[in-house]
């Protein structure tokens, strides 16, 4: 638990939106230019049917990609917002070596943030890129209004449409294409925030970061190399091979990791373009301080994991205690570990001992096992043991569990290690070092072991011969370490016995 | 499938284009790749109604580049008379696509120009036309739409139109009004009405029904103004 | 004028192998026609319109037609612009082009690097490419006839029914399209001996107009009595056509004097 718990005033104190036009058309009839920027709240009212809009200060909406959040709106008047957002079809990298043709906002997935303060009249023009193959649309769920824009702004390629809106209701707002068929163009990337600042602001924060998840459709299985189509029968049906944040596998991940320092507060503004799939919004190590429930008024407090449904959001906020890395999921854990909805904020700063102190012990613990059975199964494990010496001294299956690690260190040598050292196991004179009839290999079964699993850098004489590179350490289990020397120790002529897993366990125990 | 050819519109747009480049020359007269504007029409025109069609039309202003009254087709109205829409040029015109058997929109429709016409000032309202167009090529005959006047008591500030299939394609498309023919014969239709300043361009358009024709009746007004 | 054979064998190769042997007789230059004059017979057939109202019936008639194997090229438009000057980008009336019309031609009267000869034609209104078939003798399809041609897979009658056909038409649907365009006619021929209805450039039809899709696709199902007059629809045939939805909200987003970089034509002729 983080012990201090720092914001409790409701983010988003709905406004009484009857009564606020209603001020409004009073300031306005009575104030001329005055009234209007001293004018609260919404502004569509009409004067012999032209909106007051004309008379409004006009900015252009500041947009950002994720997962960058626009400065917050500090002016006190409401304004005319000018959003220009275009669409473009976009190839990008969904994970390693997976592309896809996204369909975006502003060029990403999610589409760009976009913030406005509540009451004020949005101008919003939908450029559809002349490149695009398809028409498109805008349906904003911030939008008071038939289709929330959607019909007013189905645009062809290479066109571009306009409407007008007066953004009411505070509050964090999915929006997202609305063209036939409808999940296709959501699932191809379709969607991002608008994000209503209540007219007081929003309680300060230290960083505000915007995470969105979705899911994508592929043709192929997850991982499955290449550009990949979308594929409408695994969208009917539901089954997403990718669910990922901020469009892409790792998008979150290493330098691309939220960034924090010990201390700070941190706003997420989360949501979920879908098409289908609910997230179960979690991070890993933190608990929401507060969570504005579906984007909405009511404050949570306290908060584990929240549900955020396919056009939903949320906003949770969070002080970081400590260091370390916080794991963002969907804690629907498939989806997390499978398909990608995962990510990480990097939190750095002093420990705070206190709060978390970080592993203090670990020893051996036997539970509650009867001693009737502890006893039984400790008996079995040193029978097993010997059976295993007894076998390892026994010179025919010796000879037989060889041949199955030199057909196995094969396989594991022609996938790892033929590149340098050569199929015939030659390397490469003055580069890389052979292993067919090397007197270095067959010195020291416990220096290979090293060798193949931590890596080896510098000068070492192979057959008289001085080699100065560098070999990386391999990733391998201890079976593949085990085979594939005992596969090099008994190829191309050389006999220099076999490695068997327990040899690789002790050199790695001894080498850590 | 189309029961005209088509030629008509084609030479429409030869009239139009040669507008655009060089307004100063009178739309009938022929540029030397194109044919007479005001000359085409279902038949082959004779020489005889050419020069006469390039006579009346010499004595006026060409049109702009963005008028619809390029548009030369011949219609009919209620009462069996031919009518281009040029000829409503200098006014405002309300012009909206219809058919008379329609059971829902276009009476809505309807009421709703008059409740446009109504927010006029008397003086103003006299001067507007609402010219309504039949997409019913076969069967909104000049009785038919008669018979619609009658139904709707609409004054003789609307006209009613009927013409031949592709001068309605062309104008529908001008217009943006999508529409479409159903089984029993009954039409899908944008429900859409255009203002037309004086020179026949779109001032303004209306869609949807039952709306606040307030913005649309303050082009009007413009207009005349 | 014509780029050379050469260069657009290097175009077609880039569709991938196997359009190559209608990309070799694409950029030969000949149409594997069966009449001849670059057109084939679309025997009478039915159309299955996507969207319906209650009173329409669930398969329409076609009759048979003729239908260009492949759209418009560059070069075909500028014969045509040639002939018909009142179609040059300087002279025609925004009523029937949009700003954009011949926008990637290098000129008035030159297609140039980023229109060749042999690509397909786009930038074109309806209008526009009303006009040109009507001076070549031929006429638009309708979205009944175009429809009934592209139902067609590669090797059955019925696309909708033969194995990795729809995901073909799915797969270049959703990738970005070629700069420039590919030579057109260098698909693969379906079985009415078609090319590239589906995979190339989006196609005008004479009656696009008729499509009514508001935008506000969720509400379409019940087309909205406010904006259409019309009874309520019976719904989609079969909503996992996503290609079929994209085509009529495609018709459903222009209007007849819009231009769009992959909107191009081809015409058909009744027998």
């Amino acid at each position: 638990m983080t012990p201090v718990k720092k914001h409790f005033t409701p983010l988003m104190q709905k406004y009484p939106a009857v009564r606020s036009r209603i001020v409004a058309l009073a300031l306005l009839v009575s104030g001329g230019a005055a009234g209007v920027l001293a004018a609260e709240g919404p502004l569509l009212a009409k004067s012999n049917g032209r909106p007051l809009a004309a008379d409004l200060p006009v900015e252009v909406a500041v947009l950002t990609e994720a997962p960058n959040v626009p400065p917050p709106i500090t002016r006190r008047h409401v304004a005319k917002v000018i959003v220009n957002l275009e669409v473009r079809e976009v190839v990008k990298r969904l994970a390693d070596g997976v592309e896809y043709t996204f369909w975006t906002y502003g060029g990403n997935v999610p589409g760009s943030f976009i913030r406005v303060r509540e009451g004020d009249f949005v101008e919003f023009h939908l450029n559809n890129h002349p490149t695009s193959k398809v028409p498109h649309n805008i349906d904003l769920h911030a939008v008071t209004g038939p289709g929330g824009g959607a019909a007013s702004s189905f645009t062809a390629p290479g066109h571009s449409s306009r409407f007008s809106f007066t953004a009411l209701n505070p509050g964090l707002y999915i929006y997202h294409c609305a063209t036939a068929p409808v999940p296709m163009h959501i699932a191809n990337g379709m969607y991002g925030m608008i994000l209503v600042d209540p007219k007081d602001g929003l309680p300060k924060v230290d960083r505000e970061f915007y995470v969105m998840q979705g899911e994508v459709y592929t043709g192929g299985r997850h991982g499955e190399q290449g550009l990949q189509n979308f594929d409408p029968m695994k969208a009917e049906d539901e089954r997403p091979p990718y669910v990922v944040f901020n469009g892409s596998v790792g998008s979150l991940v290493g330098d691309k990791a939220l960034q924090a320092k010990v201390g700070e507060t941190i706003r997420i503004y989360f949501g979920v373009g879908g098409p289908n799939v609910t997230s179960s919004f979690h991070i890993i190590g933190e608990i929401f301080d507060t969570v504005y429930v579906e984007g909405g008024t009511v404050a949570q407090h306290h908060v584990q994991t929240t549900m955020v449904p396919a056009g939903g959001s949320t906003a949770v906020e969070f002080k970081v205690d400590v260091p370390g890395t916080f794991i963002l999921v969907d804690h629907s854990l498939s989806r997390a570990f499978n398909k990608g909805a995962l990510g990480m904020l990097k939190v750095t700063g002093p420990d705070s001992q206190l709060i978390y102190s970080g592993k203090e012990v670990d020893e051996v613990y036997i539970g509650q096992a009867s001693d009737a059975g502890f006893a039984a199964s400790k008996r079995e494990s040193e029978l097993m043991l010997q059976k295993e010496k007894a076998m390892a001294s026994n010179p025919q299956i010796a000879s037989i569990t060889k041949e199955i690690q030199v057909e196995r260190g094969k396989k594991v040598f022609l996938t790892s290690c033929f590149a340098c050292h050569m199929a015939n196991g030659e390397g490469l004179p003055a580069v890389f070092p052979p292993l067919a009839g090397s007197d270095f290999l067959k010195a020291d079964k416990d220096r290979a072991i090293k060798i193949v699993t931590k890596g080896l850098s510098g000068p070492v004489t192979v057959n008289g011969k001085l080699f100065n590179n560098m070999m990386p350490p391999q990733e391998f289990s201890d079976d593949q370490v085990a085979d594939v020397l005992t596969f090099v120790m008994n190829t191309w002529g050389n006999d220099f016995g076999t490695v068997n897993v327990n040899d690789v366990k002790r050199v790695r125990a001894q080498n850590k | 499938m189309k029961t005209t050819t088509g030629i008509l519109i084609f030479s429409f747009l030869a009239a139009a284009s040669a507008q655009a480049v060089a307004p100063a020359t009178p739309p009938c007269c022929p540029a030397p790749e194109s044919k007479p504007a005001c000359c085409a029409g279902p038949k082959p025109a004779t020489a005889a109604t050419a020069a006469a069609c390039c006579e009346e039309l010499k004595s006026a202003t060409p049109f702009t580049g963005q008028s619809l009254y390029l548009l030369d087709a011949k219609w009919t109205d209620d009462a069996g008379r031919t009518v281009t829409l040029g000829s409503l040029r200098g006014r405002p015109v309300i012009l909206a696509l219809f058919f008379a058997s329609c059971e829902y929109a276009c009476p809505v429709l309807v009421s709703d120009i008059q409740r446009l016409r109504k927010t006029l000032p008397e003086s103003l309202r006299s001067q507007v036309q609402v010219v309504l167009v039949s997409f019913d090529v076969a069967r909104d005959t000049p009785a038919a739409l008669a018979a619609f006047r009658a139904r709707q008591g609409l004054d003789a500030g609307w006209t009613l139109l009927r013409g031949e299939a592709v001068p309605v394609q062309d104008l529908a498309m001008l217009l943006g009004v999508k529409y479409k023919q159903d089984a029993r014969g009954q039409f899908s239709h944008s429900n859409v009405f255009t203002v037309l300043n004086a020179e026949g361009e779109i001032a303004h358009q209306h869609a949807g029904l039952m709306g606040d024709v307030s913005e649309a009746a303050k082009v009007v007004a413009a207009v005349i103004k | 004028m014509r780029p050379t054979t050469a260069t657009a064998l290097v175009r077609c190769w880039l569709r991938g192998i196997g359009a190559a042997a209608g990309c070799a007789l694409a950029a030969a230059g000949w149409a594997e026609d069966r009449g001849g004059d670059g057109m084939v017979l679309i025997p009478a057939g039915e159309y299955r319109p996507l969207i319906r109202s209650k009173d329409e019936p669930e398969r329409v008639a076609v009759a048979a037609f003729r239908l260009d194997v492949r759209p418009v090229t560059n070069a075909e438009f500028l014969a045509f612009v040639r002939a018909h000057p009142q179609w040059r980008r300087s002279r025609v009336s925004r009523l029937f082009a949009d700003p954009g019309y011949l926008g990637d031609w290098a000129g008035e009267l030159e297609p140039g690097p980023r229109a060749p000869a042999d690509a397909p034609v786009v930038r074109v209104s309806w209008f526009a490419v009303r006009a040109f078939a009507q001076a070549a003798g031929k006429r638009l399809p309708t979205t009944a006839e175009w429809e009934r041609a592209a139902a067609a897979g590669f090797t059955q009658a019925d696309g909708a029914s033969e194995p990795g056909f729809q995901s073909t038409v799915l797969a270049w649907l959703t990738r970005p399209n070629p700069e420039p365009l590919p030579v057109a006619g260098s698909g693969r021929a379906n079985a009415f001996g078609a090319r590239d209805l589906l995979s190339l450039v989006w196609e005008w039809v004479d009656d696009f107009n008729t499509s009514m899709v508001t935008g506000e696709s969720r509400a379409d199902s019940g087309l909205e009595r406010t904006l259409f007059c019309g009874a309520g629809a019976a719904g989609a045939r079969d909503p996992s056509d996503f290609p079929a939805f994209i085509r009529a909200g495609f018709r459903s987003s222009v209007r007849a004097n819009y231009t769009v970089p992959n909107l191009g034509f081809r015409c058909a002729q009744t027998p």
